[in-house]
């Protein structure tokens, strides 16, 4: 075991840095760079900006810059934003709690609410609870959720009033407000997003559960089960959907990035103070350390669920180890 | 019968499949016959008084800039559907040779390539998109194309390259190779054709996530650029006047949602068709 | 499916139910704006000089001297007294301040003649405020007399001397910031909790979407009447509008564009309109170099008669009407309406189509192949135009500019641009035609930044030595020079460099729990502290509070 997790983490750690650079390299490309925007204020001369390039490093050889990336980078330092002026890793560590509640959120109703609803769809197959669940979800996954985010914010903020249109906080509660007031405030701020996002991903878990239950149900000792009169909920919950449980693990290693990318139209669209903004205002504004920072994060997410689903194979099933 | 033509067979004879192709049916059909019909899609008749609602004139209403909707609708799945059909296209054919050739040839081809895919894989197709078309002040429709094309194919790879890795060690391919079949003879004629199944499959799959990102592009004003109509850049367009004209923006969001949900079906009758287990 | 249902309701229904009562009795406002403001010291500001940061610190900071409305900025008369209770001009270069006594910061410091003089070194040199260091080049000396006087030398006579000491530069601190290297100043612990001599105090900031400032109770010109003033940024202009509508924000700047808002916003009830003149100006800038490269003339665009052209193919009063409704007029020249000079100038000049047409034909362009499009030697009269993606009256308004053109035989191509990617091409003369817009300084003297030959942001690099010379007089003239500026405007509109598009009306979406809402157009805050408003107790919230 020990050797199998070794080489899967350095297996892990060389995707993880191929990615960093493959991303270094299409990021240097992209022309425009946030000093342009100086100009657009104020009058200032091209000298004085080309001055302020040195600063930041822009005017650099490619190859200097890269080197100076790797080596930050396995120290932990991704530079400074040059939008923000202050340390990449900070700025990250901010966004960082309001994208794992909201990512947190949508992968635990994905987790119990996806999961639930697909085994009842497997089990109740071709009825109408199935019929309807499956158009449902294919619709919730078929549906822009920018498109469906701004519906419900307008709905339900500025029609009927009674969530939050946008932001984590009611901006009025002072920071004294104490541990209850304050948890409730941030909860009903994360209605609106987290319903949003659920929607669009809670279809994909239901689809994955339904296909793998299926399967699971034929199999022959859960029809032995069924045949010894065992209790149809035990035979559902504890011999089949066990083995239901394996294409569900990997579902989560794929689930695990949306912390991120999924929450980048639907953080804009309710103003969530999460990654996911701060990753759109970094494209538009060609902060390089910045948008670097959070794409990183975002891979390193990927590589992440990649290895925990692998453990949690390896854990459920050890054949897996010497495949 | 060839096994692509008894798969198409197989998803006419699902409900959901059946249902699926009408859609996508009817969707071309508009795209295809929309600009002999129907006015301009850029046309602005009359500035000063844009976001009508739906009448006999405009069934669709008129946007903000007072363009027809219908008009846009109709041209805005012309391109959105082909710019799905041949960036998804795109992605296949370059995924299923890297499979090919990675599956076939193994060892440090194999080994090199799957590295590159897992890391390409690691970072969300989003960011990468991003990346690719910020490079572009004003990005033409075909490097639209190709870069979503681009970004497409890593999973292919991996699907075709497991298929390939299951067959290569097969008696039937180890046969064709004993009569003297050469590399490409065996991977085209004898390892491509066994992939086409899961191919079809990712290929439906493909076209909705296509549509999907397009409109998600648009939102963040990387999609296709106005005055080309787009479905996605519709809604963008649309948003500020999502309540005061709504029908500018739901007209293509339901288009997106009905071609999504038809690509989806198919794909899904096909996934059925082609593994009878699940069904 | 009753499990369900329990969900649901724990979901959706009990939680907007069990919300925390709110404290009853202090009054606040909360300002949603598109940015948060990250350095809200904008001397300290080696990069862009955000609108964000400048609106905040309106409320730390005070000026020596405030604009009054509709006040000129030439001579004295147009300002009122802030933190210099009076003045004396000694002679045609040298101005003396007297500091208000009263004047504290916020530790409870009195502000002196030294933290004025502090301050203004740092404005001046051009490695901590490059901009700053700009346009404060005709000073020549600043220096205290005593604590409470200082003076302000300068190189030259000229009529705005008393709007470059007072304008630009809020002083600082000196006794918290003197120790604090130049280099790290931008970095210092002052930029996170900044000390302030004005209406409101730092109190907090999360960082990302908001800032929390509270009344200064010590401010010597009379306490603020609102206890807490937030600043709420929300990057989504549908968000922030959603914030207004929904009653988590009183004030939002820009509510139009689209046109259509402005009934949403006043259907609530709750909300009304309040537009502000602005010193914004949208113009399309013709490039007279050419593109690909810039030691050439412009294949197209260097012949004055097609600039002309274009100009008279535009109906610019339908555009305008069409995308901001009441909220804009079409300029004469690049004078926005809130410049005094545009009260010299005659009206823009309509549309005529058959004129345009004449030009062209007289430039050599003709539609010999019957396409729709002027062509001359078998090339097409094609143009781009480059539109910055995030100003939203100007992408509405580049779509009908294209519309328009065509009808005028002329094919427009229109970019959408990201904004760096935008200002970057601008600034490189990478294009046909920009659709640029400015913000300008409230003196026409910014106008020789963009129109005269060596302007630092003159990027068509248009010139006119003519349009030089009379604007420099007009500058250097020691009283107010009318028929210079008009002069010199009438040759800029005659030389074509641009077609000037709109002067917007800023409009703010206010709620009707504030009273005596006194927003200036050059530094829209700074009044927030003579606003009233209901106790927090009493708004009309949305539901469940």
């Amino acid at each position: 075991m020990g050797r199998w997790l070794a080489a899967r983490v350095a297996h892990a750690i060389v995707t993880l840095a191929v990615a960093a650079t493959l991303l270094f390299f299409l990021m240097r490309i992209v022309p425009g760079d946030p000093l342009s925007r100086l100009s657009d204020d104020r009058p200032i001369s091209p000298r004085e900006i080309a001055r302020l390039r040195e600063r930041y490093g822009l005017d650099q050889p490619l190859g200097r810059q890269y080197a100076a990336f790797l080596s930050g980078t396995a120290r932990g330092d991704l530079g400074v934003s040059i939008e923000f002026g202050r340390p990449v890793t900070r700025l990250i560590a901010e966004r960082l709690p309001a994208t794992l509640l909201l990512g947190g959120t949508v992968l635990l109703l994905n987790f119990t609410l996806g999961l639930w609803l697909g085994v009842r769809q497997a089990v109740r197959r071709g009825g109408a609870t199935d019929r309807w669940l499956e158009i449902a979800s294919l619709a919730g996954y078929s549906v822009p959720s920018f498109w469906l985010g701004l519906l419900l914010a307008w709905l339900a903020a500025t029609r009927w009033r009674i969530l939050p249109s946008g932001g984590m906080h009611d901006v009025l509660l002072g920071p004294d407000a104490g541990m209850v007031p304050v948890t409730i405030d941030v909860l009903r701020h994360l209605v609106l997003p987290a319903l949003t996002l659920s929607l669009v991903s809670i279809a994909a878990t239901m689809r994955y559960q339904r296909t793998a239950m299926l399967e699971a149900l034929a199999l022959p000792f859960v029809q032995t089960a069924r045949a010894k009169g065992i209790a149809e909920r035990r035979v559902v919950w504890h011999h089949a959907w066990r083995n239901a449980l394996f294409p569900v693990i990997t579902l989560f290693g794929l689930w695990l990035p949306i912390l991120v990318t999924g929450s980048v139209f639907v953080e804009q669209v309710f103003a969530w103070p999460g990654l996911g903004s701060l990753a759109a205002g970094a494209v538009g504004g060609r902060d390089y350390p910045l948008l670097m920072g959070t794409a990183l994060l975002a891979s390193a997410l990927v590589v992440a669920g990649g290895l925990i689903a692998d453990l949690l194979y390896a854990l459920l099933d050890p054949r897996v180890r010497h495949a | 019968m060839s096994p692509a033509g008894a798969l198409l067979r197989a998803v006419w004879r699902r409900m959901s499949g059946r249902i699926g192709v009408v859609v996508l049916a009817a969707m071309i059909t508009g795209a295809v016959a929309g600009p002999f019909v129907l006015p301009s899609p850029i046309a602005q008749p009359d500035i000063e008084h844009g976001g009508r609602p739906p009448s006999l004139a405009h069934p669709m209403g008129t946007d903000q800039l007072s363009r027809d909707v219908l008009a846009r609708v109709a041209g805005g799945a012309r391109v959105s559907l082909s710019v799905a059909a041949i960036a998804v296209a795109m992605s296949i054919g370059v995924g299923a040779l890297v499979g090919l050739f990675a599956g076939y040839k193994g060892g440090a081809v194999d080994a090199v390539a799957m590295r590159l895919v897992d890391a390409a894989l690691a970072i969300p197709r989003l960011f990468l998109l991003l990346l690719l078309l910020a490079l572009w002040e004003r990005i033409p429709l075909v490097v639209f194309i190709v870069a979503v094309g681009a970004t497409g194919w890593f999973g292919t790879s991996r699907l075709v390259r497991g298929e390939v890795l299951r067959l290569r060690e097969s008696e039937y391919v180890a046969a064709a190779r004993a009569l003297g079949g050469g590399g490409g003879r065996i991977m085209f004629r004898h390892l491509l054709p066994n992939a086409i199944g899961p191919l079809l499959v990712a290929a439906t799959l493909g076209v909705g996530d296509v549509i999907l990102l397009e409109a998600g592009l648009s939102f963040l004003g990387l999609g296709i650029q106005p005055p080309t109509p787009s479905w996605g850049g519709m809604i963008f367009d649309a948003r500020e006047v999502l309540v005061t004209a709504p029908w500018a923006s739901v007209f293509p969001a339901l288009a997106i949602t009905l071609t999504v949900l038809a690509a989806n079906l198919i794909g899904d009758a096909l996934r059925d068709a082609a593994d009878p287990r699940s069904a | 499916m009753r499990r369900t249902h329990l969900l649901a309701c724990l979901i959706v229904v009990l939680v907007p139910a069990c919300t925390p009562e709110r404290p009853a009795g202090p009054s606040s406002v909360v300002l949603a704006v598109g940015e948060q403001s990250q350095v809200p010291v904008p001397v300290l500001k080696a990069t862009r000089n955000r609108v964000a940061d400048n609106d905040v610190a309106d409320l730390l900071f005070l000026r020596l001297a405030d604009l009054k409305p509709g006040g000129a900025t030439s001579g004295e008369s147009g300002f009122e007294p802030s933190l210099a209770s009076g003045w004396t001009r000694r002679d045609s270069v040298t101005l003396a301040f007297d500091l208000d006594r009263r004047a504290r910061w916020h530790d409870g410091q009195p502000v002196t003649a030294r933290d004025v003089v502090f301050t203004f070194a740092l404005a001046r040199d051009s490695a901590v405020s490059p901009t700053l260091a700009g346009l404060l080049a005709r000073i020549d000396s600043v220096y205290a007399e005593g604590d409470s006087r200082v003076v302000v030398h300068y190189r030259q006579p000229y009529a705005e001397q008393f709007y470059d000491a007072v304008f630009q530069v809020q002083p600082l601190p000196a006794h918290l910031l003197a120790a604090v290297g130049r280099d790290s100043l931008a970095r210092a612990s002052f930029v996170q909790h900044p000390v302030g001599d004005g209406p409101y105090r730092w109190v907090r900031s999360d960082g990302t979407s908001m800032i929390e400032l509270a009344a200064n109770d010590d401010f010597f010109l009379g306490r603020p009447h609102i206890d807490r003033v937030i600043i709420r940024a929300a990057g989504d202009a549908d968000a922030r509008l959603n914030m207004l509508l929904s009653g988590e924000a009183d004030v939002l700047t820009s509510v139009v564009p689209p046109l259509a808002n402005g009934d949403r916003v006043t259907s609530t009830g709750r909300l009304r309109l309040v537009g502000v003149p602005s010193t914004s100006i949208g113009y399309l800038l013709f490039n007279t170099r050419n593109p690909a490269d810039t030691a050439r003339p412009h294949p197209i665009l260097s012949d004055v008669r097609v600039r002309r052209a274009i100009g008279l193919a535009l109906d610019r009063p339908s555009i305008v009407r069409a995308v901001l409704g009441p909220y804009g007029v079409v300029p004469y020249g690049p004078v926005s309406s809130l410049l005094w000079v545009s009260r010299l100038t005659p009206a823009p000049a309509p549309r005529d189509l058959d004129q345009a047409r004449r030009l062209l034909a007289a430039a050599g362009w003709s539609d010999a192949d019957g396409d729709g499009i002027l062509d001359r030697h078998g090339k097409p009269l094609r143009l781009s135009i480059n539109v910055p993606a995030p100003s939203a009256a100007r992408k509405a308004m580049a779509a009908l500019v294209q519309e328009q053109l065509r009808q005028a035989g002329i094919q427009a191509d229109l970019l959408l641009l990201e904004g760096p990617v935008h200002g970057e091409r601008r600034n490189a003369g990478r294009f046909d035609i920009d659709f640029s817009g400015a913000t300008q300084d409230p003196t026409p003297a910014g106008l020789t930044q963009s129109w005269s030959c060596r302007g630092g942001s003159n990027v068509a690099r248009y010139c006119d030595p003519a349009v030089d010379s009379t604007l420099t007089r007009a500058i250097t003239s020691v009283v107010p020079a009318d028929s210079l500026w008009r002069t010199g405007i009438e040759r800029i509109e005659a030389d074509a460099p641009a077609v000037f598009m709109y002067s917007p009306v800023t409009v703010y979406g206010v709620s009707t729990r504030l009273h005596d809402v006194d927003i200036r157009p050059d530094a829209p805050w700074s009044r927030v502290w003579r606003w009233t408003a209901a106790a927090d107790a009493a708004r009309p919230d949305s539901a469940g509070r």
